[in-house]
């Protein structure tokens, strides 16, 4: 078939296109994620047993987490669709990490350099680095599904911001079962852990996003 | 040669339903990334008419991703180029996969330098019953949707989402074919 005859058939009988409410959409899909993760939590791994007597850490914790996905959020927005300008965006997320280090360094600073490193890891391994992920592969798999709509031209990229941002909806339940409750501990190890899931998003989203 | 502010207007006319702007965008389209896709296939001048082919089928089908709030050229370019890449992932690949039996083709007069290689007529009888229908019923036969829900004997809406699912399966195929 010659170019002209494909843009003869393409053009032939077209109708207004739909204006697909995005937006909705992938609120839709967030809210869904959510909910998805914190059942997960709820019936998987329990809530933390002191959640009635400590509401105030699980929801810094949870509102923590819903910043990151609201810095990330711009990024992943630009990166669904093609050819948009990524600017700023990029800069919100580094800011927010920077906001970050600087805060777990000044909250370190003020420890006795004995309780530093219990501040620090929380005494002993950071579970947040294996249970985030799980917890952010609900809403990873709905954005990964949203996206075959979407057009992303630019898979690695977009992949991450997927994984990041479920990441942080999936650190936003992870905080109802999370028992430390130390600035240093939540600033270092939900970023690393929201990391981790924009890492695995990269890998699986040039698999996964091609169309 | 078209610019911005032309094939702006152009594509927002055919995303109001306007088919002589859509043809006309296309048509626009398909001139300035015909030189886009030369110049970066050299040498191969059949494979950047697949690739133009191909990438024309998505900006039709993803044409909904456009915002109007954004350059359009951008939009059109960061399509074509993600068309390319996936192009020369997949021949990278291939050439991997055929060094070992790889055969010199003879020279071919008939042969037009700027032809398509791969046929998409052809590719159109690899999709569904149903998605193959509507698409021959209202693309090639000039049908109207409403003519081709009475011969068919589905739903006009069936029709429409039959037609939009099978040109977005028609990226993949054409992408597939060249790779093959």
């Amino acid at each position: 078939m010659k170019t002209e005859q494909l843009i003869d058939m393409l053009a032939r009988g077209i109708e207004p296109a739909e204006r697909p409410c995005w937006a909705r959409r992938l609120a839709l899909m967030l809210v869904v994620g959510l909910l998805a993760a914190a059942l997960l939590v709820v019936l998987g791994f329990g809530v933390r047993p002191d959640i009635g007597a400590a509401p105030m850490p699980v929801m810094l914790k949870a509102l923590f987490s819903a910043a990151a996905a609201a810095a990330i959020l711009p990024l992943a927005v630009q990166l669904m669709k093609p050819g948009r300008p990524l600017g700023w965006r990029i800069g919100a997320i580094g800011m927010f990490v920077g906001v970050c280090t600087l805060a777990a360094i000044v909250a370190l600073m003020g420890e006795t350099p004995r309780e530093r490193l219990q501040a620090w890891t929380g005494g002993g391994f950071p579970w947040c680095l294996v249970l985030v992920p799980i917890l952010a592969a609900p809403s990873a798999a709905l954005l990964f599904w949203l996206m075959r709509d979407f057009a992303p031209t630019r898979l690695g990229p977009t992949g991450a911001a997927i994984g990041a941002l479920s990441g942080g909806i999936g650190a936003m339940a992870y905080s109802m079962y999370c028992p430390v409750d130390s600035l240093a501990f939540v600033t270092t190890w939900y970023v690393v852990a929201i990391a981790l899931c924009a890492a695995l998003g990269a890998i699986v989203g040039s698999k996964l996003l091609r169309w | 040669m078209a610019d911005e502010p032309e094939l702006r207007g152009l594509l927002l006319k055919s995303l109001a339903g306007d088919e002589a702007a859509h043809r006309a965008f296309l048509s626009a389209a398909a001139g300035l990334l015909r030189g886009y896709f030369r110049n970066r296939l050299r040498g191969a001048p059949e494979d950047a008419e697949d690739l133009l082919q191909e990438t024309l089928v998505a900006l039709h089908t993803r044409r909904d991703s456009y915002d109007a709030s954004y350059p359009l050229t951008a939009w059109m370019y960061a399509i074509a180029r993600y068309r390319l890449i996936d192009h020369l992932r997949r021949s990278r690949r291939r050439t991997h996969a055929s060094l070992d039996d790889f055969e010199f083709g003879n020279d071919d007069p008939e042969f037009v330098a700027s032809d398509a290689r791969r046929d998409v007529a052809t590719l159109l009888d690899k999709l569904p019953e149903k998605q193959r229908t509507a698409i021959r019923l209202v693309k090639l036969e000039e049908k109207s949707v409403r003519e081709a829900a009475t011969q068919t004997g589905l739903t006009e809406s069936d029709i429409k989402i039959s037609i939009h699912r099978g040109m977005k399966a028609l990226t993949r195929l054409m992408a597939e074919a060249g790779a093959t």
